[in-house]
Protein backbone atom coordinates (compact mmCIF):
# COMPACT_ATOMS: atom_id res chain seq x y z
CA UNK A 1 0.00 0.00 0.00
CA UNK A 2 2.44 2.56 1.01
CA UNK A 3 4.74 1.40 -2.23
CA UNK A 4 2.13 1.85 -4.43
CA UNK A 5 1.51 5.50 -2.88
CA UNK A 6 4.94 6.01 -3.15
CA UNK A 7 5.19 5.03 -6.81
CA UNK A 8 2.27 7.64 -7.63
CA UNK A 9 3.65 10.25 -5.59
CA UNK A 10 6.77 9.69 -7.63
CA UNK A 11 5.04 9.86 -10.97
CA UNK A 12 2.90 12.77 -10.22
CA UNK A 13 6.15 15.18 -8.85
CA UNK A 14 8.07 14.10 -12.23
CA UNK A 15 4.74 15.05 -13.92
CA UNK A 16 4.57 17.90 -12.26
CA UNK A 17 8.47 19.10 -12.81
CA UNK A 18 8.21 18.20 -16.73
CA UNK A 19 5.64 20.28 -17.04
CA UNK A 20 7.48 22.82 -15.80
CA UNK A 21 10.68 22.29 -17.13
CA UNK A 22 10.06 20.11 -20.29
CA UNK A 23 7.15 20.23 -21.88
CA UNK A 24 7.24 24.45 -22.47
CA UNK A 25 9.87 22.94 -25.25
CA UNK A 26 7.66 20.36 -26.79
CA UNK A 27 4.98 23.23 -27.56
CA UNK A 28 3.84 23.51 -31.31
CA UNK A 29 2.05 26.82 -31.84
CA UNK A 30 1.54 26.99 -28.47
CA UNK A 31 0.10 23.91 -28.06
CA UNK A 32 0.85 21.77 -25.03
CA UNK A 33 0.72 18.53 -23.94
CA UNK A 34 -1.08 18.32 -20.05
CA UNK A 35 1.30 15.49 -18.17
CA UNK A 36 -0.72 16.30 -15.23
CA UNK A 37 -4.01 15.15 -17.13
CA UNK A 38 -2.43 12.19 -18.45
CA UNK A 39 -1.32 11.41 -14.78
CA UNK A 40 -4.74 12.09 -13.37
CA UNK A 41 -5.97 9.99 -16.36
CA UNK A 42 -3.95 6.68 -15.38
CA UNK A 43 -4.45 7.06 -11.31
CA UNK A 44 -8.31 7.24 -11.87
CA UNK A 45 -8.75 4.37 -14.40
CA UNK A 46 -6.57 2.29 -12.40
CA UNK A 47 -7.90 3.30 -8.30
CA UNK A 48 -11.44 4.80 -8.77
CA UNK A 49 -13.48 7.69 -7.50
CA UNK A 50 -12.16 8.59 -4.30
CA UNK A 51 -8.53 8.51 -4.54
CA UNK A 52 -9.24 10.40 -8.14
CA UNK A 53 -11.35 12.78 -6.43
CA UNK A 54 -8.95 13.53 -4.12
CA UNK A 55 -5.63 13.40 -6.28
CA UNK A 56 -7.12 15.27 -9.04
CA UNK A 57 -8.17 18.09 -5.89
CA UNK A 58 -4.44 18.34 -4.96
CA UNK A 59 -3.21 18.29 -8.81
CA UNK A 60 -5.30 20.81 -9.39
CA UNK A 61 -4.49 22.80 -6.35
CA UNK A 62 -1.04 22.93 -7.38
CA UNK A 63 -1.74 24.46 -10.40
CA UNK A 64 -3.77 27.42 -8.85
CA UNK A 65 -0.88 28.43 -6.38
CA UNK A 66 0.43 30.35 -9.56
CA UNK A 67 -2.37 31.87 -10.01
CA UNK A 68 -3.83 33.78 -6.58
CA UNK A 69 -6.85 35.24 -7.59
CA UNK A 70 -8.25 32.09 -9.33
CA UNK A 71 -7.08 30.23 -6.52
CA UNK A 72 -9.99 26.46 -6.76
CA UNK A 73 -10.47 27.01 -10.33
CA UNK A 74 -8.28 23.92 -11.43
CA UNK A 75 -8.93 22.22 -7.81
CA UNK A 76 -12.43 21.61 -8.72
CA UNK A 77 -12.19 21.02 -12.89
CA UNK A 78 -9.41 18.48 -11.66
CA UNK A 79 -11.38 16.59 -8.58
CA UNK A 80 -14.44 16.80 -10.84
CA UNK A 81 -12.37 14.87 -13.70
CA UNK A 82 -10.77 12.77 -11.53
CA UNK A 83 -14.16 11.94 -9.89
CA UNK A 84 -15.31 11.03 -13.57
CA UNK A 85 -12.85 9.18 -14.59
CA UNK A 86 -13.04 7.19 -11.54
CA UNK A 87 -16.25 5.65 -13.06
CA UNK A 88 -14.53 3.54 -15.35
CA UNK A 89 -12.14 1.97 -12.98
CA UNK A 90 -10.52 -0.96 -14.83
CA UNK A 91 -11.66 -3.30 -11.82
CA UNK A 92 -15.12 -2.38 -13.21
CA UNK A 93 -15.22 -1.26 -16.58
CA UNK A 94 -12.52 -3.03 -19.55
CA UNK A 95 -11.38 -0.58 -21.69
CA UNK A 96 -10.14 -1.02 -25.03
CA UNK A 97 -7.16 1.10 -26.29
CA UNK A 98 -9.70 3.40 -28.62
CA UNK A 99 -12.55 3.38 -25.94
CA UNK A 100 -8.98 4.94 -22.91
CA UNK A 101 -8.07 7.63 -25.91
CA UNK A 102 -11.38 8.63 -26.08
CA UNK A 103 -11.91 9.03 -22.31
CA UNK A 104 -8.51 11.22 -21.87
CA UNK A 105 -10.24 13.15 -24.77
CA UNK A 106 -12.86 13.56 -22.45
CA UNK A 107 -11.74 14.18 -19.57
CA UNK A 108 -9.69 17.12 -21.31
CA UNK A 109 -12.79 18.55 -22.73
CA UNK A 110 -14.55 18.00 -19.06
CA UNK A 111 -11.25 19.61 -16.95
CA UNK A 112 -11.38 22.66 -19.45
CA UNK A 113 -15.44 23.43 -19.64
CA UNK A 114 -15.39 23.16 -15.50
CA UNK A 115 -12.48 25.72 -15.97
CA UNK A 116 -14.16 28.11 -18.36
CA UNK A 117 -17.50 27.42 -16.67
CA UNK A 118 -15.97 29.10 -13.67
CA UNK A 119 -14.13 31.67 -15.51
CA UNK A 120 -17.21 33.22 -17.31
CA UNK A 121 -19.47 32.97 -13.84
CA UNK A 122 -16.73 34.81 -11.78
CA UNK A 123 -16.22 37.25 -14.73
CA UNK A 124 -20.13 37.25 -15.17
CA UNK A 125 -19.32 37.70 -18.61
CA UNK A 126 -21.54 36.31 -21.75
CA UNK A 127 -21.14 34.45 -24.61
CA UNK A 128 -21.16 31.38 -22.45
CA UNK A 129 -21.95 28.30 -24.45
CA UNK A 130 -20.18 29.73 -27.62
CA UNK A 131 -17.12 30.80 -25.84
CA UNK A 132 -16.61 27.44 -24.55
CA UNK A 133 -16.99 25.58 -27.87
CA UNK A 134 -14.86 27.42 -29.30
CA UNK A 135 -12.28 27.04 -26.74
CA UNK A 136 -12.96 23.15 -27.07
CA UNK A 137 -12.30 23.30 -30.48
CA UNK A 138 -9.66 25.54 -30.70
CA UNK A 139 -7.48 25.09 -27.48
CA UNK A 140 -8.77 21.83 -25.97
CA UNK A 141 -8.88 19.68 -28.60
CA UNK A 142 -5.56 20.13 -30.26
CA UNK A 143 -4.14 19.75 -26.64
CA UNK A 144 -6.42 16.32 -26.11
CA UNK A 145 -4.95 15.17 -29.31
CA UNK A 146 -1.36 15.75 -28.41
CA UNK A 147 -1.28 14.91 -25.19
CA UNK A 148 -2.73 11.79 -26.25
CA UNK A 149 0.76 10.88 -28.45
CA UNK A 150 2.22 11.26 -24.60
CA UNK A 151 -0.48 9.22 -23.11
CA UNK A 152 0.33 6.24 -25.53
CA UNK A 153 3.58 6.31 -24.14
CA UNK A 154 2.69 4.81 -20.63
CA UNK A 155 -0.34 2.39 -22.26
CA UNK A 156 2.67 0.78 -24.69
CA UNK A 157 5.24 0.33 -21.73
CA UNK A 158 2.84 -0.87 -19.72
CA UNK A 159 0.82 -3.79 -21.98
CA UNK A 160 3.82 -4.58 -24.60
CA UNK A 161 7.26 -3.71 -23.18
CA UNK A 162 6.87 -4.94 -20.02
CA UNK A 163 3.43 -7.28 -20.57
CA UNK A 164 1.68 -8.25 -17.15
CA UNK A 165 2.51 -12.06 -16.47
CA UNK A 166 -0.61 -14.34 -16.47
CA UNK A 167 -1.19 -16.04 -13.41
CA UNK A 168 -1.90 -19.98 -14.10
CA UNK B 1 -22.62 10.13 15.46
CA UNK B 2 -21.93 6.53 14.52
CA UNK B 3 -24.77 6.67 11.81
CA UNK B 4 -22.83 9.54 10.32
CA UNK B 5 -19.84 7.74 10.18
CA UNK B 6 -21.54 5.30 8.72
CA UNK B 7 -23.61 7.23 6.02
CA UNK B 8 -19.78 8.56 4.63
CA UNK B 9 -18.03 5.29 4.70
CA UNK B 10 -21.29 3.57 3.09
CA UNK B 11 -21.51 6.56 0.37
CA UNK B 12 -17.52 7.39 0.55
CA UNK B 13 -17.22 8.13 -3.12
CA UNK B 14 -20.06 10.83 -3.35
CA UNK B 15 -18.92 11.88 -0.12
CA UNK B 16 -14.78 12.42 -1.62
CA UNK B 17 -16.11 14.55 -4.53
CA UNK B 18 -18.80 16.67 -2.34
CA UNK B 19 -15.85 17.74 -0.13
CA UNK B 20 -13.11 18.48 -2.47
CA UNK B 21 -16.19 20.28 -4.76
CA UNK B 22 -17.07 22.44 -1.58
CA UNK B 23 -13.04 23.08 -0.54
CA UNK B 24 -12.63 24.19 -3.99
CA UNK B 25 -15.91 26.03 -4.18
CA UNK B 26 -14.72 27.67 -0.77
CA UNK B 27 -11.62 29.11 -2.22
CA UNK B 28 -13.20 30.14 -5.09
CA UNK B 29 -15.43 32.59 -3.39
CA UNK B 30 -13.05 34.00 -0.73
CA UNK B 31 -12.04 36.94 -0.15
CA UNK B 32 -8.74 37.92 -2.35
CA UNK B 33 -7.02 38.25 0.88
CA UNK B 34 -8.25 34.98 2.57
CA UNK B 35 -7.04 33.80 -1.00
CA UNK B 36 -3.64 34.96 -0.93
CA UNK B 37 -2.96 33.74 2.33
CA UNK B 38 -3.76 30.32 1.70
CA UNK B 39 -1.87 30.40 -1.14
CA UNK B 40 1.16 31.88 0.66
CA UNK B 41 0.55 28.84 3.67
CA UNK B 42 0.65 26.15 0.82
CA UNK B 43 3.40 27.81 -1.39
CA UNK B 44 5.99 28.06 1.71
CA UNK B 45 5.34 25.01 3.64
CA UNK B 46 4.15 22.24 0.29
CA UNK B 47 4.71 23.11 -3.20
CA UNK B 48 8.01 25.39 -3.52
CA UNK B 49 10.73 23.42 -1.92
CA UNK B 50 10.19 20.76 -4.00
CA UNK B 51 9.78 23.09 -7.42
CA UNK B 52 13.05 24.97 -6.61
CA UNK B 53 15.09 22.06 -5.28
CA UNK B 54 13.99 20.12 -8.90
CA UNK B 55 14.66 23.34 -10.58
CA UNK B 56 17.94 23.91 -9.58
CA UNK B 57 18.73 20.70 -10.03
CA UNK B 58 17.73 20.84 -14.37
CA UNK B 59 19.42 24.29 -14.16
CA UNK B 60 22.67 22.89 -15.01
CA UNK B 61 21.94 21.28 -18.11
CA UNK B 62 22.28 23.46 -21.13
CA UNK B 63 25.12 25.55 -18.80
CA UNK B 64 27.87 24.86 -21.71
CA UNK B 65 26.04 26.06 -24.58
CA UNK B 66 24.09 28.97 -22.68
CA UNK B 67 27.96 30.19 -21.73
CA UNK B 68 28.96 30.25 -24.98
CA UNK B 69 25.77 32.29 -26.08
CA UNK B 70 25.97 34.22 -23.16
CA UNK B 71 29.64 35.13 -24.50
CA UNK B 72 28.83 36.13 -27.77
CA UNK B 73 26.20 38.07 -26.38
CA UNK B 74 28.04 40.00 -24.22
CA UNK B 75 30.82 41.08 -26.74
CA UNK B 76 27.65 42.59 -29.00
CA UNK B 77 26.37 44.17 -26.21
CA UNK B 78 30.23 45.75 -25.13
CA UNK B 79 30.36 47.35 -28.60
CA UNK B 80 26.49 48.37 -28.56
CA UNK B 81 27.30 50.05 -24.86
CA UNK B 82 30.20 52.21 -26.30
CA UNK B 83 28.18 53.40 -28.72
CA UNK B 84 25.12 54.32 -26.45
CA UNK B 85 27.39 55.86 -23.91
CA UNK B 86 28.70 57.93 -26.48
CA UNK B 87 24.46 58.92 -27.30
CA UNK B 88 23.64 59.20 -23.76
CA UNK B 89 26.05 61.63 -22.93
CA UNK B 90 24.81 63.73 -26.14
CA UNK B 91 20.96 63.28 -24.94
CA UNK B 92 21.62 64.47 -21.15
CA UNK B 93 23.78 67.66 -23.23
CA UNK B 94 20.71 68.24 -24.99
CA UNK B 95 18.21 67.57 -22.23
CA UNK B 96 20.24 70.17 -20.37
CA UNK B 97 20.38 72.73 -22.93
CA UNK B 98 16.26 72.47 -23.54
CA UNK B 99 15.48 72.19 -19.67
CA UNK B 100 14.95 68.55 -19.19
CA UNK B 101 15.42 66.32 -16.11
CA UNK B 102 18.30 63.91 -16.43
CA UNK B 103 16.61 60.16 -17.22
CA UNK B 104 16.88 58.24 -13.63
CA UNK B 105 18.66 54.87 -14.38
CA UNK B 106 16.72 51.84 -12.86
CA UNK B 107 18.47 49.23 -10.79
CA UNK B 108 18.18 45.40 -12.28
CA UNK B 109 18.43 42.66 -10.20
CA UNK B 110 19.05 39.46 -12.32
CA UNK B 111 16.18 36.18 -11.29
CA UNK B 112 16.23 32.88 -12.49
CA UNK B 113 12.80 31.40 -13.36
CA UNK B 114 12.68 27.99 -11.24
CA UNK B 115 9.24 27.01 -12.39
CA UNK B 116 6.22 27.86 -14.64
CA UNK B 117 2.22 27.81 -14.57
CA UNK B 118 1.70 24.11 -15.71
CA UNK B 119 -1.74 25.26 -16.46
CA UNK B 120 -2.85 26.56 -19.84
CA UNK B 121 -5.19 29.07 -19.11
CA UNK B 122 -3.23 31.52 -16.59
CA UNK B 123 0.53 32.76 -16.81
CA UNK B 124 2.75 33.14 -14.17
CA UNK B 125 6.32 31.94 -13.17
CA UNK B 126 8.39 31.85 -10.14
CA UNK B 127 11.59 33.14 -10.02
CA UNK B 128 14.86 32.55 -7.69
CA UNK B 129 15.00 36.29 -6.08
CA UNK B 130 12.78 37.36 -3.43
CA UNK B 131 12.72 40.35 -0.26
CA UNK B 132 16.03 39.22 0.89
CA UNK B 133 17.16 40.11 -2.53
CA UNK B 134 15.23 43.66 -2.70
CA UNK B 135 12.13 42.43 -4.51
CA UNK B 136 9.06 44.20 -3.95
CA UNK B 137 5.69 44.08 -4.56
CA UNK B 138 4.91 45.44 -8.60
CA UNK B 139 7.98 45.91 -9.02
CA UNK B 140 8.20 45.35 -13.09
CA UNK B 141 10.15 42.48 -15.20
CA UNK B 142 12.30 42.59 -18.08
CA UNK B 143 13.90 40.59 -20.19
CA UNK B 144 16.28 40.97 -22.87
CA UNK B 145 13.18 41.65 -25.39
CA UNK B 146 11.27 43.75 -23.38
CA UNK B 147 8.60 43.65 -20.36
CA UNK B 148 7.61 40.79 -18.42
CA UNK B 149 5.72 41.55 -16.27
CA UNK B 150 5.28 42.39 -12.42
CA UNK B 151 5.97 40.72 -8.39
CA UNK B 152 2.63 39.53 -7.38
CA UNK B 153 3.91 37.94 -4.99
CA UNK B 154 7.08 37.96 -2.67
CA UNK B 155 8.96 35.16 -0.28
CA UNK B 156 12.23 34.84 1.40
CA UNK B 157 14.06 34.13 -1.71
CA UNK B 158 11.47 33.35 -4.58
CA UNK B 159 8.60 35.33 -6.08
CA UNK B 160 5.54 34.84 -7.99
CA UNK B 161 5.38 37.41 -11.27
CA UNK B 162 2.24 37.93 -13.17
CA UNK B 163 3.00 37.59 -16.58
CA UNK B 164 1.94 40.19 -18.65
CA UNK B 165 -0.05 37.52 -20.80
CA UNK B 166 -1.94 36.50 -17.84
CA UNK B 167 -5.67 37.45 -18.51
CA UNK B 168 -6.03 39.18 -15.19
CA UNK B 169 -3.16 41.26 -15.77
CA UNK B 170 -4.22 44.52 -17.14
CA UNK B 171 -1.19 47.40 -18.12
CA UNK B 172 -1.34 50.61 -19.71
CA UNK B 173 0.41 50.63 -23.36
CA UNK B 174 0.84 52.70 -26.01
CA UNK B 175 1.66 52.75 -30.02
CA UNK B 176 5.09 53.72 -30.01
CA UNK B 177 4.61 55.97 -33.41
CA UNK B 178 1.63 57.86 -32.40
CA UNK B 179 1.20 57.76 -29.02
CA UNK B 180 -2.03 56.56 -28.55
CA UNK B 181 -2.90 55.12 -25.15
CA UNK B 182 -4.86 52.04 -24.33
CA UNK B 183 -5.45 48.97 -22.20
CA UNK B 184 -4.17 45.32 -23.18
CA UNK B 185 -6.62 42.97 -23.04
CA UNK B 186 -7.61 39.96 -23.95
CA UNK B 187 -11.31 37.73 -24.62
CA UNK B 188 -9.77 34.16 -24.60
CA UNK B 189 -6.23 34.59 -23.03
CA UNK B 190 -4.53 33.52 -26.23
CA UNK B 191 -5.23 36.88 -28.40
CA UNK B 192 -4.27 39.98 -26.72
CA UNK B 193 -5.33 43.56 -28.09
CA UNK B 194 -5.55 46.97 -27.14
CA UNK B 195 -8.59 49.02 -27.82
CA UNK B 196 -7.92 52.51 -29.38
CA UNK B 197 -10.60 55.06 -30.46
CA UNK B 198 -11.51 54.87 -33.80
CA UNK B 199 -9.64 58.05 -34.92
CA UNK B 200 -6.47 56.98 -33.22
CA UNK B 201 -3.47 55.99 -35.49
CA UNK B 202 -2.41 52.71 -35.35
CA UNK B 203 -1.61 49.53 -38.27
CA UNK B 204 -0.21 46.54 -38.71
CA UNK B 205 3.90 46.79 -37.74
CA UNK B 206 4.40 49.41 -35.26
CA UNK B 207 5.84 49.14 -31.33
CA UNK B 208 3.78 49.02 -28.81
CA UNK B 209 5.50 50.06 -25.73
CA UNK B 210 4.25 51.01 -22.03
CA UNK B 211 2.81 54.02 -21.69
CA UNK B 212 4.12 54.47 -18.19
CA UNK B 213 0.36 55.68 -16.88
CA UNK B 214 -0.11 52.57 -14.83
CA UNK B 215 2.06 53.62 -11.94
CA UNK B 216 4.27 50.25 -12.33
CA UNK B 217 5.44 49.92 -15.84
CA UNK B 218 8.23 52.87 -16.61
CA UNK B 219 7.51 54.41 -20.04
CA UNK B 220 8.92 52.81 -23.18
CA UNK B 221 9.32 49.08 -22.42
CA UNK B 222 8.51 47.12 -25.69
CA UNK B 223 5.56 45.10 -25.32
CA UNK B 224 5.48 43.80 -29.01
CA UNK B 225 4.84 44.31 -32.54
CA UNK B 226 1.03 45.58 -34.08
CA UNK B 227 -0.36 42.28 -35.95
CA UNK B 228 -3.34 43.26 -37.35
CA UNK B 229 -6.38 45.90 -36.94
CA UNK B 230 -9.44 45.14 -36.26
CA UNK B 231 -11.60 48.50 -37.02
CA UNK B 232 -14.47 46.29 -38.24
CA UNK B 233 -16.42 45.14 -34.93
CA UNK B 234 -17.10 48.30 -33.37
CA UNK B 235 -17.55 52.00 -34.43
CA UNK B 236 -16.25 53.78 -31.49
CA UNK B 237 -13.40 51.72 -30.76
CA UNK B 238 -10.89 49.48 -32.99
CA UNK B 239 -8.76 46.73 -31.73
CA UNK B 240 -4.74 46.49 -32.53
CA UNK B 241 -4.26 42.62 -32.04
CA UNK B 242 -0.27 42.49 -30.34
CA UNK B 243 2.17 40.28 -31.12
CA UNK B 244 4.39 39.84 -27.69
CA UNK B 245 8.10 40.34 -28.30
CA UNK B 246 8.93 38.27 -25.33
CA UNK B 247 8.78 34.53 -26.25
CA UNK B 248 6.81 33.56 -22.79
CA UNK B 249 7.01 29.84 -23.53
CA UNK B 250 10.97 30.40 -23.11
CA UNK B 251 11.56 32.58 -20.46
CA UNK B 252 14.50 31.60 -18.44
CA UNK B 253 17.15 34.90 -16.93
CA UNK B 254 15.02 37.95 -16.22
CA UNK B 255 15.69 41.61 -14.43
CA UNK B 256 13.72 43.02 -11.60
CA UNK B 257 13.92 46.53 -12.16
CA UNK B 258 14.06 48.16 -8.89
CA UNK B 259 11.06 50.27 -8.66
CA UNK B 260 8.56 50.72 -6.42
CA UNK B 261 4.62 51.52 -8.51
CA UNK B 262 4.82 55.38 -8.41
CA UNK B 263 1.66 55.39 -6.08
CA UNK B 264 3.63 53.63 -3.60
CA UNK B 265 4.57 57.27 -2.21
CA UNK B 266 0.91 58.25 -2.52
CA UNK B 267 -0.37 55.05 -0.86
CA UNK B 268 2.70 55.49 2.32
CA UNK B 269 1.28 59.17 2.63
CA UNK B 270 -2.49 58.20 3.08
CA UNK B 271 -1.13 55.33 5.61
CA UNK B 272 0.58 58.16 7.65
CA UNK B 273 -2.82 60.30 7.69
CA UNK B 274 -4.63 57.25 9.23
CA UNK B 275 -1.86 56.27 11.90
CA UNK B 276 -2.11 59.89 12.32
CA UNK B 277 -6.33 60.23 13.38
Amino acid sequence: MTNTALKWAGWFLLCVVLQSTLVPQLAVMSVKPDLLLIALFYFSVKMGMMPGAFVGFFLGLGQDLFSPELLGQNALAKSLTGFALGLFNERVVRLDPIMRGALLVAAFILNDTAIMLVHLIKAGGGGGAGTIITEIFVVTLPRALYSLVFAAIPFVWINVVKPPRLVD
Amino acid sequence: MRWIIDLIVRHRNICSLLLTVALSVAMIIAQPSTQASIVRYLSMTIFYPAYAVVSQVSSFTGVYSENKRLRQELAELSTQIQVLRDQSAENMRLRGLVGFSEHTLYTLTPVRVVARDPSYFYKSVLVSGGASQGVGMYMPIVGEHGAVGKVSQVMGNMSMIQLLRDPSSRASVMVNRSRAVGILQTDNARDFFVRLRSHEDAQAGDTIVTSGLGGIYPKGLTVGVVEKIDDKSNLLFKRAYIDFSVDFDKLEELFVMRLPPQWAAQRAELDSVKMEK
